[in-house]
């Protein structure tokens, strides 16, 4: 038996002011394309499960596009293979705020997707002598938790299919979102499972020999330069052997249940997301500075890409008196460029954790921060969001003040 | 503590040299009355000439190692003359011969110490509590501002009593350290002696010198499972112990380790009466631990240093990692299971990859492979119960042992393999902790029974033998203070005797005294040890220059065998009643049958480890504690499967058009 894992499609993410020729944003209409594509692959594999382990839209009321598109790429998937059963959770973006807050992950219900929005489902499918417990994001984050085993007497295979963090994973390089629920490996007990998918961590991983995050099919917060390293570090501990799980960049996971043996299905991407090798700056004048960064811009083919290029040690004389026409072009011609310039350590100022005599973060700008990063209804206005959170603060701090 | 010297004491001899047998710095001769109290082992105080108010007088202490009896008899044969032939008529020889009760003893100390003279012919005292505090060079120890003296037993000869002590600093460091007992099954009364020892240092270790504690290996049946019950003693005894200034109460705190049995939740120990089961304390590791001390389990017959790096490969690429095995499959290995999963990858791919052509993976080769596996994997399976994939369900509190506490660990039960793993894991975390003075205590005193079977004198070089050396090496530095003890001192590696600064024999085996390592001893002296009564020893410590004989009362605890009778050890429960006895130990509130419904179709290890989680926590509300972890039941539902995969997916109406 078969089973393709998939998690974190954050369909209807949006990020950076480009627009399709339609008129949506163009980074939602990548996330949706990596889909499409993912779906394209399914059809030809044909798996006898498919399990989507949460996080299926970046917030609990997407966008009408991503509604209907994902509706769509369902009815793909459900007249493409009508005999496998398609499960899916939600995860911690597409979960409910309260009980009231309807959820449109109903409406695929009537595909006759399983679906597990708050309470844990166990869900039997005789036909492939097969039972998946589905455990969404909601019924982990509250006190009383389900035991994550299989049903004693049950079906032979077991799968598992849950949404949260998995130990330390990702703390290296903040490629773990914050606000997850905890899994550990007592909780999931990996060695009653046939096998466990899991969504929330954004690069494909395992946390057993038998246990996988599968990731996200697109380079996506936090930190998708982080995820790119963990990738790297990934294929640095893994040899150049012939017959390993070859893994680079995003994808889904196509799993032989039975012996768990694992192989990823990449996707390839719309576009690339390209870390120019960084800029040592420092004791560089703006000219000679503005020469390195052609440079790298020229090796590398940024246009229509997501770029970014670090560039250390950056005085504020020198980033002042930078050729900005250049890079106004080179944030023309790429999807996004990101010249990330660095002070050098002593003239950091807040924002910054490292070294002594720091200023720490105002609270306004705490709040600032977190609210442009928070997950928004697709709908708001982040600007405009993010500055009503600052006014109400501010209104707070005036009238506490004598 | 000690008594003051009696006044005007009568001298009970005289110290007589002849040219044959003369007297030296370090031997003397005396003679006695016929009658007297005099006796191998007694203590004596020679007077030289020159009056004690000059207070010029030497005075030398000695211990008697040998005594001779003789007449002015030219021949046996003019006896038998004298007796017309006939013993029962010896008696009634007209004149009675001249008889003599001749000693030789060995010089305990001379003072002045200096110049060193031959002993004095002066006359003889018994000594008396001062004189013996004196002889033994515990005057120092004794009388200082930071008395650090242990009292281990009285000195009794010649009618006389006196405390003797031992000096901590070359008991427990840093001086010397280490303590070994020897002598023959139970009259030696070597584990008394120790548990005696153990309430003497409790109620004596010095308060500058800190906080100390005991754990104890229980190697042999019921042996030290009932340290915290009070023995029988006779009032005798407590005499003894007012004498020793030592409390005659069993330990105040006691903590008891057992592992568990095969079946997870009944504790492989004898002490498993109902009343006091209660105290035991679970111990059980998990691979990680037992990969830490994994060399323990090869070195028993081979000393592989492939295997050494293998292990060591399994521990710094393998554990805990995202591993790639080469043949295409990654691993996480956190448990046994996931270990023999990754092994059984490891030689499938090498037969079917390599064709069997290649009989190395990443340099090791497979036989190292199959070896270490073989060995992991049965440690698994032989103390199950001990080594468990659930990890450390209670381990000792390595950062927070407390003050005079003995520690308890039971493996009288377990498979010698675990026996040497509980060991070595154990002694190496303590010394681990003191080395970075994270203990909790300064030091720790480590009792190991039978160290013969620890630390042989013959055979190879384990991991446990190699690290028993090196705590009699370096571990008075540290605190680490080993007191082993064994039937058989000859069949004990000889650093690890040697390295004990006080040495203590029971009642010992005449032909154990044949060998070479009583040399020094005078025949008198071994007879004495072969005959010595139940209570009294015999001790070497390094301020008395001569072996010392003491008595001691019977330790103030429950012997072993005493505790099986009175406390008999319950028979197994089972699984269910086992983990409601565990839960209601954390909370007398919970009813049986509230758990027994609560783990009713559950996995007993789901259940183990939710009891363990429990245990580990200690919450306020144990059940509710347990009833979370145990997770809440999903119930199974089956899809209405048929009607829907034939049932025909809705075409999409016209307004779904692309969105994008
Ligand atoms: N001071 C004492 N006075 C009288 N009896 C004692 C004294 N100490 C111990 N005993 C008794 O002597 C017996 C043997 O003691 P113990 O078990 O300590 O000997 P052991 O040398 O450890 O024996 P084994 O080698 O079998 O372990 C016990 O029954 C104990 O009660
Ligand atoms: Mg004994």
């Amino acid at each position: 038996m078969r089973l393709a894992h998939l998690a974190d499609l954050h369909l209807g993410f949006r990020q950076f002011d480009r627009q399709t020729p339609k008129g949506t944003n163009q980074r939602e209409a990548d996330i949706a394309e990596v889909f499409r594509r993912a779906v394209d692959d399914l059809l030809e594999q044909q798996p006898d499960l498919i399990v989507i382990a949460g996080d299926i839209f970046h917030s609990v009321r997407p966008t009408n596009a991503a509604i209907l598109f994902f509706f769509r790429e369902l009815h793909r998937l459900r007249t493409g293979l009508p005999a496998s059963p398609i499960v899916a959770i939600a995860g911690e973006h597409d979960t409910p705020r309260s009980t009231e807050t309807g959820t449109i992950l109903r409406l695929y219900e009537a595909l006759g997707v399983d679906l597990a929005i708050e309470e844990p489902r166990r869900i039997v499918y005789p036909k492939l002598d097969c039972g998946v417990l589905a455990v969404p994001h909601q019924a982990l984050a509250q006190a009383e938790r389900p035991a994550l085993r299989p049903e004693s007497g049950g079906p032979t295979l077991n799968v598992l299919v849950s949404h949260g963090v998995h130990g330390g994973l990702g703390e290296e390089r903040g490629t773990m979102e914050y606000g997850g629920a905890q899994l550990s490996r007592e909780l999931l007990a990996p060695e009653k499972w046939n096998y466990i998918a899991l969504g929330h961590y954004h690069t494909a991983q395992s946390v057993a020999t038998n246990a996988w995050y599968s990731g996200s099919l697109e380079y996506l917060p936090p930190n998708p330069w982080g995820q790119l390293q963990d990738e790297a570090a990934q294929r640095g501990t893994r040899g150049g052997r012939k017959g390993k799980l070859e893994r680079t960049g995003k994808g889904y996971l196509l799993v032989d249940v039975k012996s768990a043996r694992v192989s990823f299905r990449p996707i390839t991407p719309v576009r690339r997301h390209l870390d120019l090798p960084p800029v040592q700056a420092a004791g560089l004048n703006a000219k000679e500075l503005d020469a390195q960064i052609a440079e790298r811009v020229s090796a590398a083919k940024i246009d229509d890409q997501i770029v970014r290029l670090l560039v250390w040690d950056v005085d504020r004389t020198v980033a002042r008196d930078l050729d900005h026409a250049a890079i106004r072009e080179y944030k023309a011609r790429a999807l996004n460029f990101h010249l990330d310039l660095r002070r050098p350590e002593s003239q950091r100022g807040a924002g910054s954790v490292a070294g002594a005599g720091v200023r720490r973060q105002t609270l306004t700008e705490t709040v600032r921060d977190f609210l442009g990063r928070r997950p928004l209804d697709a709908e708001l206005n982040r600007e405009s969001f993010v500055k009503l959170g600052v006014d109400y603060l501010e209104s707070v701090a005036r009238e506490e003040s004598p | 503590m000690i008594d003051k010297a009696t006044p005007s004491p009568t001298a009970i001899g005289r110290v007589v040299a002849t040219e044959l047998k003369p007297a030296t710095p370090h031997q003397f001769h005396f003679w006695t009355a016929t009658e007297t109290t005099v006796g191998i082992g007694a203590i004596v105080k020679v007077q030289g000439a020159g009056s004690t108010e000059q207070g010029a007088a030497r005075v030398v202490y000695g211990v008697v190692t040998d005594g001779f009896a003789y007449s002015d008899l030219a021949t046996p044969l003019h006896d038998v003359v004298g007796a017309e032939g006939d013993p029962a008529r010896a008696a009634d020889a007209p004149t009675a011969r001249q008889e003599i009760r001749y000693w030789t003893a060995a010089v305990l100390r001379q003072t002045p110490e200096e110049p060193l003279q031959p002993v004095p012919l002066g006359q003889v005292f018994l000594a008396d509590d001062a004189d013996v505090a004196q002889a033994l060079r515990m005057d120092a120890f004794l009388y200082s501002a930071t008395p650090t003296a242990i009292p281990i037993g009285l000195y009794t000869s010649a009618g006389r009593e006196a405390p003797v002590y031992l000096d901590a600093d070359f008991l427990i460091g840093p001086e010397a350290a280490h303590l070994n007992i020897s002598g023959v099954s139970g009259l030696a009364t070597k584990t008394s002696a120790v548990e005696f020892l153990l309430a003497s240092i409790f109620a004596h270790f010095p308060p500058h010198k800190g906080r100390v504690a005991a754990v104890c290996f229980n190697v042999k049946g019921p042996d030290l499972c009932f340290l915290d019950q009070p023995g029988n003693l006779s009032d005798e005894d407590r005499r003894r112990y007012d004498r020793l200034v030592v409390p005659a109460q069993p330990f105040e705190r006691v903590k008891l380790y057992a592992p568990l049995k095969a079946d997870g939740v009944n504790l492989n120990t004898l002490r498993t009466h109902p009343d006091l089961v209660g105290d035991v304390e679970p111990l059980t590791w998990g691979l990680q631990e037992v990969v830490d001390y994994a060399e323990v389990l090869l070195n028993r017959d081979d000393i592989d240093a492939k295997a050494d790096a293998f292990i060591d490969f399994l521990r710094d690429r393998v554990l805990g990692r995202t591993f790639d095995d080469g043949f295409g499959g990654t691993h996480r290995v956190q448990s046994f299971a996931d270990l023999d999963r990754l092994f059984r990858s490891i030689f499938d791919g090498l037969e079917i990859t390599a064709g069997g052509r290649s009989d190395t993976w990443r340099t090791h080769h497979i036989a190292t492979m199959r070896k270490v596996r073989n060995r992991l994997l049965n440690i698994s399976t032989r103390c199950k119960g001990l080594v468990t994939d659930d990890g450390p369900a209670s381990d000792l509190p390595w950062t927070e042992f407390e003050d005079r506490t003995v520690y308890v660990i039971d493996i009288a039960n377990v498979d010698p393999l675990g026996q040497d793993l509980v060991f070595a894991r154990v002694v190496s975390k303590l010394r681990e902790q003191l080395e970075r003075r994270e203990l909790g205590v300064d030091a720790v005193v480590v009792f190991v029974d039978e160290l013969n079977k620890y630390a042989p004198g013959d055979g190879p070089d384990t991991y446990v033998k190699k690290m028993l050396l090196d705590i009699s090496e370096r571990g008075r530095y540290l605190g680490l203070v080993l007191f082993g003890a064994e039937q058989f001192r000859s069949q004990v590696h000889r650093r690890v005797v040697g390295n004990a600064g006080t040495q203590v024999f029971g009642r010992m085996d005449m032909d154990e005294l044949a060998t070479p390592g009583y040399q020094v001893l005078t025949p008198a002296t071994k007879s004495k040890l072969a005959t010595l009564p139940i209570g009294e020893l015999m001790v070497r410590h390094p301020h008395f220059t001569q072996p010392i004989f003491v008595r001691f009362p019977k330790p103030p605890v429950l012997r072993g065998r005493d505790g099986v009778e009175r406390f008999p050890p319950a028979a197994d429960v089972p699984f269910d009643d086992a983990v409601v006895r565990q839960l209601v130990r954390l909370d007398r509130r919970i009813r049986p049958n509230q758990v027994k419904d609560l783990i009713a179709d559950r996995e007993q290890d789901d259940v183990r480890r939710a009891l363990a989680a429990t245990r580990r926590t200690r919450p306020d509300d144990p059940l509710a504690y347990f009833r979370k972890v145990l997770g809440s039941r999903v119930a199974a539902e089956v899809p209405p499967a048929a009607p829907r995969e034939h049932r025909a997916v809705q075409p999409l109406n016209p307004i779904s058009d692309e969105p994008y």
